[in-house]
C-alpha cells in the first residue's frame, strides 16, 4: 500500500465512523451472516431465532464428515460461534448427521428431500447452457434429486422451487465463475421467518 | 477515483471484446482478461469423442487459453460440450510428460533419460524380443485417439518391418462389432450415410446408446430435430431410462440381452403387415444364414422370425414392454418418411455385438430405410479417430490400410509393392487380437509390447486379471501418453507425446469425414510427436537386426521435419498408393485440399476437384458416390461396391435371440452395465486434471433403481459394495429412476483403485468380433455404510 493510500485511509475511517455513527456498527454486529451461497445446515431453525438458540457448541462442525461446516469466528458478532456452511467451497452432501448431534434442536430432524436450506436459482446471463455456449448440464448431473429439483428442458437446466433442498451440490459443481465469485447457479437463503 | 478518459474507453473496448469473444469460453475472469488481447484462432477438431466437432483453439502470445466452436461447422454448428471446451488446459499442464523416464524392472523408480538412450532401449527390447522368440513376440497396441498417420507408420514398421500381424487397437473394445456388422450386411464398413440425414429423418430408433451423454452435441442436432418437428417420431430402446429417453415419444424398456429378441420381432411385424419395400429386396437383397453365410430366402426369414411373435418378444424383453408397443414401433420405422437407427456401445460391446447389429441393418433393409434423404443405419463411433486411423489405416490384426483383409493374398501383395518391400513380407496369418494379446503377455507369450496413447490397465474388462500380466518383468512395456496413467505404472519406458494442436496430422470422425488439425503449440519439455519416435525407433530396430527391410519401411520419410512434412508424406504415402480403388478412395484428400476445407472431406473422394465438394455425403448412390458410377455394373441407381459381397448385394441375416455370456442367478443376482458420463473422457487422464470437469464429477458413482434400493435398504450417497466373480468395487450410490429393476449401472471413468468398473466387467468377447462384453455382467451388491467424503484420484 501507497503512504499517500494508507494516509487517504486513516483519514476516511474516522470520518465514515462518524457520519454513520453507532448505528452502523451495532447492525454490522447483529447483521445474520446468511446470505446467497452462505447457509445454515440442515434443519436449521428460522434465522430470526436461530442465534437464540444454538450454544455454539460445534457438535455439528465436528460431525461433518465432509468439514462443510463452518464455525464463525468474532468478526460474526453475535453469531460468532453459530455453523454456517459456504457451498460454493464444500456444499452439504445431506448425511444429516449435524441433526442428529444438535443438542438443543437448532438443527431438528428433518428427512433428506424434506431440507430447505435455500433454494437454488440459475442466473440465466451467465449459465452457459442457457446462453447457448455449450451443451452443459453439470447441475443437472450433480442435483441429489435429479428430475425432482432439476429438470432438463430442451437441455436446458430448471430448478423445481418445491423439491430443491439448497444442499448445493450444483453450485459447488457449476463450471462457470462470474467475475463477482457468484456461480452460473446459486443457492440463495429461505426466505425470512421460514425454517431451513 | 482517478481514471482518465483513456482507462476508461480501454475498459469499454475491452470489456465489449470480452463479451463478444467471450461468449465462447467459460466465464472466468482471467480468461476474460485474455480475451480481449487474442491474437490468434487455430482451426482442429475436437480432440474427444467420435462426433468430430469443428472447434478454434485461442493463442495469446503463443499461450492457449480458450477452445470455441465455430457456427459454420457441419459437425457441430458452433456447439461444443463441456469437454470439449476445456481440453485446451492439458497443452501445458504441469503434470504432462516431458521427459523419456525408464525403469529396468517394474519395481523400480523410474529414472529421467535421453530420447537416445530411450530409443536404443525400446528397439534393442523388440529387436531381442524377435530374435530370441520369433516376431510374434511383440505387439503393439494403438487407440482410436492417434492421428491416423501414426496408426499407419506404426503397422507398416510391425507388419511390414517386424513382419508380424500383432497390431491391434483400442477400438477393438469399441467398435469392432459394427466393423462386423457394416461388412456382413451391408460388405463394406462405416456408415452409409451423414450427420446431414439427422436434420430430414422423420423417425429415429436410438437403441444401446445414451447420446446424449457420450455424443451431446449430435443429441443437440436430434433433438431440435423433434422439436422443430413434433411429428417427428424417436424411438428409444434402452434397459435405463437416460437423459436420450426424455425426449423419446416410445422408450422400450427391455431385460439387458434380449434385444435381439427385441428386433426379431419389429422385423416379424413388418413381414406379418407388408410393410416392407418389395422392389428394394428384388433388386438389392440376398438372405443368409449361419457361421458360414449358405444363401436363404425370402420364405425362410418370414418363417425364421415367425416365432418372434411381438407377444413371444414382450414376455422375453420382460417387464416393461406391451405387444403393442412392439408393432407401433415396428409401423413407425417402416412407414415413416425416413427412418435412422442410431447406435453405440449397448450393441457393439456385446457377445452378441455382431449379431445385434446385423439385425438392425436387417430391419432398415427389408424396409429399405436406407440410401434416402434421412434414412440411415448410421453406427455412431466412440473415439475421434477410431474409423480414419485405426478401421481405415489398418490398425486392427485381421486388417491392412484401405479395408483389405489380411489373409487374401492379393490384399497383402498390393500393399507390400505399395511399400517396396518383398513380396511374402506380411504374414498371411492375423495377429493378435486385445484379448488374445493381453492374454498373451499373461501366459508370456509377448515380451515386448507398445501401448500408444490408451490406457488398457483400466479399460480392458476384468482389467485385474490383465494387469497381472503387464505387471510383470516378463514383458517389457513401453508406453507414449502424455500423462501418467493407470497403464504407465506398468511401463518399464514412457515416452512424452505431443497433444493435438502440438502436432500435425488427420482425425476421421463416424461420418467418414477426414479433417486436419495442424501444429498450433510447442510440446513442453522434449515432448515429441509419435511419428518421429516411431521413425526414429525403426531406424535403430533395422540396425539392431541388421535388417534392411525394415529401413526400407520409413526410407520415404528420412530426414523430414516432424511437426509438418513428415505427417504430410506419410499421409500421402497412405491416400496415394494404399486407398486407389478401395471404397476409403482417399486420393483427392491430400493436405492442400484438408487446408482449404475447413469441414473435411468424406470419402470416397478419389479426385482433388471432387474432393473440394465435400466429398461424398452418401455412399453407393450414383451421382452422389463418384465411386457408384465407376464402379457400377448395371443401370440401377445403387451399387453396392463394397470389398466384403461379391454378389454386390446387401445381405439379411437369420440370426436368432442368443443369451449375454452372463446372467443373474441366486448367487449374483443383478445386472450390471457400464457407460461414459458426459463430462469425463474414457479413463480421465486428460478430463481429470481439468479443475472444473473433475469438480463436476469427482468420482464415479452406481445407478441403483428405486426399487431396488428399497429392498436392499439402500439411500441416496450410501456406499455400496459391487461383486462379481472377479473382482469388487466400492462405489456411492445414486437412487435414481433410470436402470430397469434388477439392474445397477455404473461409469467407468474413475481411476481409484475401488472405483474402476472394469475390475468388475466380464471378459468373455464376440466370437467374430473379439469385442468384450463390457455392457452386462451379473454381480451382487450390499450396503457397506452411509455417505462418506471421497476424494477424487488421479495417477500422478
Amino acid at each position: 500500500m501507497k503512504r499517500r493510500s494508507f494516509l487517504k485511509l486513516l483519514a476516511v475511517l474516522p470520518t465514515t465512523a462518524l457520519t454513520a455513527g453507532l448505528h452502523e456498527v451495532q447492525a454490522g454486529l447483529f447483521r445474520s451472516p446468511v446470505r446467497t451461497n452462505h447457509l445454515r445446515p440442515p434443519g436449521a431453525v428460522a434465522e430470526e431465532v436461530f442465534v437464540g438458540k444454538c450454544i455454539r457448541c460445534g457438535r455439528c462442525v465436528e460431525s461433518c464428515p465432509y468439514h462443510c461446516i463452518d464455525l464463525l469466528d468474532i468478526r460474526h458478532g453475535v453469531h460468532a460461534g453459530t455453523p454456517l456452511i459456504a457451498v460454493a467451497d464444500i456444499p452439504c452432501y445431506l448425511c444429516m448427521r449435524c441433526v442428529e448431534v444438535c443438542p438443543t434442536g437448532t438443527l431438528q430432524p428433518v428427512a433428506q428431500e424434506a431440507t430447505r436450506m435455500g433454494t437454488a436459482v440459475i442466473n440465466k446471463f451467465t449459465c452457459g447452457a442457457w446462453l447457448g455456449l455449450a451443451l452443459c448440464r453439470t447441475c443437472y448431473d450433480a442435483c441429489p434429486f435429479k428430475e425432482k429439483a432439476i429438470v432438463l428442458r430442451e437441455l436446458m437446466p430448471i430448478v423445481i422451487r418445491e423439491a430443491c433442498t439448497g444442499c448445493g451440490l450444483c453450485t459447488h459443481a457449476c463450471p462457470i465463475t462470474a467475475p463477482d465469485q457468484t456461480k452460473a447457479i446459486n443457492i440463495e437463503p429461505p426466505t425470512k421467518g421460514a425454517a431451513a | 477515483m482517478a481514471q482518465t478518459r483513456r482507462d476508461f474507453l480501454k475498459m469499454t473496448a475491452a470489456l465489449s471484446a470480452a463479451s463478444f469473444v467471450g461468449v465462447q469460453l467459460p466465464l472466468q475472469e482471467q480468461q476474460l482478461a485474455h480475451a480481449k488481447d487474442a491474437e490468434a484462432w487455430h482451426r482442429g477438431t475436437c480432440r474427444l469423442c467420435g462426433v468430430g466437432c469443428r472447434l478454434e483453439l485461442g493463442m495469446k502470445d503463443g499461450v492457449p487459453f480458450a477452445l470455441r466452436g465455430v457456427a459454420d461447422a457441419r459437425t457441430n454448428y458452433g456447439f461444443l460440450c463441456m469437454k470439449g471446451m476445456h481440453f485446451w488446459q492439458c497443452l501445458g499442464h504441469k503434470e504432462r510428460l516431458k521427459k523419456p523416464l525408464y525403469r529396468a524392472k517394474k519395481s523400480d523408480p523410474f529414472k529421467e533419460i535421453s530420447w537416445d538412450k530411450a530409443l536404443d532401449i525400446a528397439a534393442s527390447q523388440f529387436a531381442d524380443a524377435v530374435k530370441k522368440n520369433g516376431p510374434n513376440s511383440v505387439a503393439y497396441y494403438g487407440s482410436g485417439q492417434c492421428l491416423t498417420e501414426e496408426t499407419y507408420l506404426f503397422q507398416k514398421i510391425m507388419r511390414g518391418g517386424l513382419q508380424t500381424n500383432n497390431v491391434d487397437g483400442n477400438p477393438r473394445l469399441c467398435m469392432a462389432s459394427a466393423v462386423g456388422g457394416y461388412l456382413g450386411s451391408f460388405g463394406a464398413d462405416e456408415p452409409i450415410g451423414s450427420y446431414a440425414d439427422l436434420e430430414k429423418a422423420h423417425c429415429f430408433f436410438i437403441i444401446g446408446s445414451n447420446t446424449a451423454e457420450a455424443h451431446p452435441v449430435l443429441f443437440r442436432r436430434i433433438m431440435r430435430r423433434k422439436l422443430d418437428n413434433p411429428e417427428v417420431k424417436v424411438i428409444n430402446a434402452d434397459p435405463r431410462v437416460s437423459q436420450t429417453s426424455r425426449i423419446a415419444d416410445k422408450h422400450l424398456q427391455f431385460k439387458p440381452g434380449t434385444d435381439l429378441s427385441l428386433l426379431n420381432a419389429m422385423a416379424n411385424v413388418i413381414i406379418e403387415e407388408k410393410l416392407h419395400d418389395q422392389a428394394f429386396l428384388t433388386n438389392y437383397v440376398a438372405f443368409k444364414q449361419g457361421k458360414e453365410g449358405q444363401d436363404a430366402s425370402f420364405e425362410e426369414y418370414a418363417k425364421f422370425v415367425a416365432p418372434y411373435t411381438p407377444e413371444a418378444a414382450a414376455k422375453t424383453c420382460g417387464g416393461k414392454i406391451t405387444a403393442e408397443d412392439i408393432r407401433q414401433v415396428a409401423r413407425w420405422f417402416a412407414t415413416s418418411k425416413g427412418t435412422m437407427s442410431l447406435w453405440c456401445m449397448g450393441i457393439n460391446q456385446r457377445k452378441q455385438g455382431v449379431w445385434a447389429n446385423n439385425l438392425i441393418h436387417n430391419l432398415h433393409i427389408l424396409t429399405g430405410q436406407l440410401l434416402k434423404e434421412g434414412a440411415d443405419s448410421f453406427s455412431l463411433t466412440g473415439q475421434p479417430n477410431a474409423c480414419g486411423g485405426v478401421r481405415e489405416a489398418g490398425g486392427l490384426c485381421h486388417i491392412l490400410p484401405g479395408h483389405r483383409p489380411v489373409e487374401k493374398e492379393k490384399m497383402r501383395n498390393q500393399v507390400e509393392e505399395a511399400w517396396g518391400v518383398p513380396l511374402g513380407r506380411i504374414p498371411a496369418e492375423p495377429g493378435m487380437h486385445t484379448m488374445s494379446m493381453f492374454t498373451g503377455i499373461n501366459e508370456g507369450k509377448i515380451k515386448a509390447i507398445w501401448i500408444n496413447c490408451t490406457s488398457p490397465a483400466q479399460s480392458l474388462p476384468n482389467c485385474n486379471l490383465y494387469n497381472k500380466g503387464l505387471a510383470t518383468d516378463d514383458c517389457f512395456t513401453i508406453c507414449t501418453d502424455i500423462f501418467k496413467t493407470r497403464t504407465t505404472e506398468f511401463a518399464n519406458l514412457i515416452l512424452p507425446a505431443a497433444f493435438h494442436f502440438e502436432k500435425t496430422g488427420v482425425y476421421g470422425c463416424t461420418e467418414r469425414r477426414q479433417q486436419l488439425t495442424r501444429k498450433a503449440v510447442k510440446a513442453p519439455g522434449e515432448a515429441k510427436p509419435e511419428v518421429w519416435i516411431a521413425r526414429e525407433w525403426a531406424k535403430r530396430l533395422a540396425a539392431k537386426l541388421n535388417d534392411p527391410v525394415i529401413a526400407q519401411c520409413i526410407k520415404p520419410f528420412e530426414g523430414l521435419e516432424e511437426d509438418f512434412a513428415l505427417p504430410q508424406a506419410i499421409w500421402d504415402e497412405y491416400t496415394q498408393k494404399l486407398t486407389k480403388g478401395r471404397d476409403n478412395d482417399l486420393r483427392g484428400v491430400s493436405y492442400a485440399v484438408l487446408a482449404r476445407m475447413a469441414d473435411g472431406v468424406q470419402w470416397p473422394a478419389p479426385t482433388e476437384e471432387f474432393a473440394l465438394t465435400g466429398g461424398t455425403a452418401k455412399k453407393f448412390v450414383k451421382g452422389i458416390d463418384p465411386m457408384a458410377d465407376s464402379e457400377s455394373k448395371n443401370d440401377l441407381p445403387y451399387q453396392f461396391y463394397g470389398p466384403a459381397h461379391e454378389d454386390r448385394k446387401l445381405w439379411i441375416w437369420l440370426r436368432p435371440q442368443a443369451d449375454p455370456s452372463e446372467i443373474p442367478d441366486a448367487e449374483y443376482p443383478f445386472y450390471l452395465s457400464t457407460g461414459r458420463i458426459i463430462d469425463h473422457w474414457h479413463t480421465m487422464s486428460m478430463t481429470g486434471r481439468i479443475p472444473e470437469l473433475l469438480r463436476a464429477n469427482p468420482h464415479a458413482f452406481v445407478e441403483i433403481n428405486p426399487k431396488d434400493a428399497e429392498k436392499l435398504g439402500i439411500k441416496p450417497g450410501d456406499m455400496i459394495e459391487i461383486t462379481s466373480r472377479r473382482g469388487t468395487n466400492v462405489l456411492p450410490a445414486k437412487v435414481y429412476e433410470g436402470p430397469i429393476e434388477g439392474t445397477v449401472f455404473a461409469y467407468w471413468h474413475d481411476q481409484e483403485a475401488n472405483r474402476m468398473i472394469n475390475k468388475v466387467t466380464k471378459d468373455d468377447y464376440d466370437p467374430s468380433a473379439k469385442e468384450p462384453e463390457f455392457k452386462i455382467c451379473a454381480v451382487k451388491i450390499k450396503r457397506i455404510s452411509g455417505p462418506k467424503p471421497l476424494t477424487p484420484f488421479i495417477v500422478s
